[in-house]
């Protein structure tokens, strides 16, 4: 029997494919947090020396392309590029979401390659935050004469904690409320000032417009429904939360959703998926929805799309209207170059002109003072009502924003109570039970 | 006569590396099988045992740093309510899938064992389910089940009905994937129970029919004991399928209201909103071991029952 020819396999050799072996046992092994409490030490911006330190060559930027955006980041990012040649960034699909981004950035903290600049939503950079997964910008800002003062005041203050900048505005957006303008002509009524006055004049749009199935359309479970829930909330005179103070079961709170509770089936519908496809396919006169969703509605609607600010209440019809959308953070654990390097790309990308793109392209909000708007608000004069609404808007609740899963457990309780499976104060009695444990065993800890 | 007695054996026996054959046979043994340990060590089991020391850390997903508190992550999940939820939802989901595909199955196979024209197009076309991606299955029937313009919808429109909502509804949200999954997986039943039928003993069957059994008392009582050992065999295996079930069920119910079963809710822990990569961990090796035991199960018992001759 002749052997096989690696049965003659020299010492030499074998000590290789062993090698190989062990290198791949070895390649599982990376990753994995430390129990020893001493974890390794990355740079902390705030003891770097920052005119000392060269940008780094390459960095990469993190993004979803929110608002179908990559375009449009594209054309910026080969801008920065060709605007100087210290550092080459690349754009990088980091995923579909802003959820899937934070899982790609966290998975990455323990083994994996980190983005120099990572897009972060409204409820995810405080947890980066808590974690130390990113640094305050603040010293770096300062170093690179990155000024922030004419950004948006309210959107730059969504990224405040302990007097600190954890993140600059990028792709920012407030709800909206969109309505089918000629289904409102047709029934003789204006957009409304509160949703009482949505309530009574749906009787009229409806026998206006026999084929709609609902005349309001809530927002998906799925969809960031807690995000707008915050609306009635306000305008009901409650809050979710007081800083980590849980408020949501108070009375104000109930009233708000057993108003949302006995919409639906009378006027209102909810959406499966996305209430703004179900609002451009005439399915229904009017929804709430993402200013980032206004230029999709308005490629898709075959109708005059009309825009107004999100409707009141009994008890507030001012500052009821939540900031949201996404910023932008430089991740700690990397080297001060590759930190330099990331914030001159923020920079960048912050410029007015840059800022005004984005928007023109997606129908975020901008977020600098200075950006022109012109040509947008010529080309979508909807636009402008976003910008208007801006300086009624107001912070997201903590509860919402800053407690892990907070914006899941809150969409949860109001899916519950919207389709009748649960009884609204005992169900929101039950959140804040949820959302307290959350905040003492994750939040609370870590705050010191 | 006297025998003699066979002599003691008094030397030694020679270890079996002392042999120049026998040490190249086992480098040879030890090269081709080392590639192979080697990666089921690395992506298997490792991983594995990693995923049991991290079910005892308290770790936030993205934190390099985390503390160590011993059995606490299974403790909590146990009292928190979230277990008899989890374990519900994921044993009425099993229950119905497992229950639908292998009686619809059967229905579908007993059908297609008859000599219709066809039959191979239809074999095709039921088995077809089975092998699609559960991303691509799970959008194509979230637009039917649509309840604003849904194909769905628009047909109980059209009698005067409204859709149920059956994305909001944590109940439906159940029902609707548990329909959409047992439509995905029953062609993978029929075709099993079809090669059971079809290699049951003909001459028994006709013998039967000769002495004046029924199609109901055939069915009953020679056809389903003889497909004895191919339904315990489906039995065993959709139910580890199901306990598996991932992708359509995260693409259908984003939401997870509703749909909370074992395997998506270690996910959701971990990735979804929470970032409780330890108590994930936790609720991952409770799935390892009921998967572990049906396997057991499987071995011990399914095993000397099926014949796959």
């Amino acid at each position: 029997m002749s052997l096989p020819e690696f049965a003659n396999l020299n010492r030499r050799g074998f000590i290789g494919l062993a090698g190989a072996a062990a290198g791949v046992t070895a390649l599982a092994a990376c990753g994995g947090p430390s129990t020893s409490g001493g974890a390794s030490a990355s740079s902390s911006s705030e003891s770097v020396d920052w005119k000392s330190v060269k940008p780094a060559k390459e960095i990469q930027f993190w993004s979803n392309h929110p608002g179908k955006s990559k375009d449009v980041e594209t054309a910026i990012v080969n801008a920065f590029n060709s605007s100087q040649s210290e550092t080459k960034v690349s754009l990088v699909t980091a995923g579909a979401s802003y959820e899937e981004v934070a899982q790609k950035f966290q998975t990455a903290q323990t083994g994996g390659q980190l983005p120099g600049v990572i897009l972060q939503s409204d409820v995810w950079w405080f947890r980066n935050m808590i974690n130390e997964l990113i640094i305050p910008l603040d010293d770096l800002m300062k170093a690179i004469e990155f000024d922030a003062t004419d950004y948006q005041d309210s959107l730059v203050k969504d990224y405040q904690y302990g007097d600190k900048q954890w993140g600059v505005p990028y792709a920012r957006s407030t709800p909206l409320f969109y309505y089918n303008a000629e289904m409102f002509k047709a029934a003789r009524v204006q957009a409304p000032k509160t949703w009482q006055e949505l309530e009574e004049m749906s009787t009229k749009i409806k026998s206006a417009n026999s084929g709609i199935q609902s005349v309001y359309q809530h927002p998906a479970p799925a969809d960031y429904d807690s995000w707008t829930l915050q609306n009635k909330i306000w305008a009901w005179g409650g809050e979710l939360s007081k800083d980590f103070d849980i408020t949501c079961n108070s009375q104000a709170v109930i009233d708000a959703v057993t108003f949302s509770k006995n919409s639906v089936g009378t006027w209102a519908g909810v959406s499966a998926k996305d209430a703004t496809a179900d609002f451009s396919a005439k399915a229904v006169a009017c929804t709430v929805g993402s200013t980032g969703s206004l230029v999709g509605i308005l490629e898709a609607a075959q109708f005059e799309v009309g825009v107004a600010f999100l409707p009141g209440g009994p008890k507030a019809t001012d500052q009821v209207c939540p900031t949201g959308g996404a910023g932008l953070g430089i991740p700690k654990n990397l080297k001060p170059e590759q930190q330099l390097a990331a914030a001159n790309f923020l920079k960048f990308m912050g410029q007015p002109e840059n800022a005004a793109k984005f928007a023109q392209a997606t129908g975020y909000m901008p977020v600098r003072k200075s950006a022109d708007m012109s040509s947008v608000f010529k080309e979508r004069p909807q636009a402008q009502e976003a910008i208007k609404q801006l300086a009624h808007t107001r912070v997201q609740d903590t509860a919402r924003v800053f407690l892990p899963g907070g914006d899941r457990e809150i969409g949860m309780a109001n899916s519950d109570v919207m389709t009748g499976k649960a009884e609204p104060q005992a169900r929101f009695d039950q959140l804040k039970t949820t959302l307290e444990g959350i905040y003492t065993k994750e939040v609370k800890p870590k705050l010191g | 006569m006297t025998v003699a007695a066979p002599a003691p054996t008094t030397a030694h026996k020679r270890p079996y590396f002392a042999s120049p054959r026998n040490r190249r046979d086992a480098l040879i043994f030890t090269m081709m099988a080392l590639p192979n340990v080697a990666l089921i060590a690395a992506f298997t089991y490792r991983p594995l045992i990693v995923n049991l020391q991290y079910s005892t850390l308290d770790w936030q997903l993205g934190s390099r740093t985390a503390t160590v508190i011993g059995l606490n992550n299974y403790v909590e999940w146990f009292t928190s309510g979230d277990a008899a939820l989890v374990l519900r939802t994921t044993g009425l989901f099993a229950l119905a899938t497992v229950g639908g595909s292998m009686l619809l199955g059967l229905l579908v196979a007993l059908a297609l064992n008859t000599a219709v024209p066809g039959r191979t197009f239809a074999r095709a076309t039921v088995f077809a389910p089975y092998v699609l991606s559960g991303v691509g299955v799970g959008l194509i029937w979230s637009f039917i089940f649509d309840p604003t313009y849904g194909v769905l919808s628009f047909y109980l429109r059209g009698m005067g009905l409204s859709s149920p909502q059956w994305f909001s509804d944590p109940g439906l949200s159940l029902v609707m994937v548990i329909i959409v999954y047992v439509w995905k997986n029953l062609g993978y039943c029929a075709v099993v129970y079809l090669a059971g039928l079809q290699s049951m003993p003909s001459d028994v069957m006709e013998a039967a029919s000769i002495d004046g059994a029924s199609g109901w008392s055939r069915f009953r009582h020679m056809t389903l004991p003889l497909l004895g050992p191919t339904t315990l065999f489906l039995t065993i295996t959709t139910i580890l399928n199901s306990l598996q079930a991932f992708d359509l069920i995260k693409i259908m119910t984003p939401a997870s209201d509703g749909t909370r079963v074992l395997i998506y809710e270690a996910y959701l822990q971990a990735f979804g909103a929470y970032q409780r990569a330890g108590y994930s961990a936790a609720i991952s090796v409770i799935l390892f071991v009921i998967l572990l035991a049906l396997t057991v199960i499987q071995l011990a018992w399914v095993e000397k029952k099926v014949h796959y001759a």
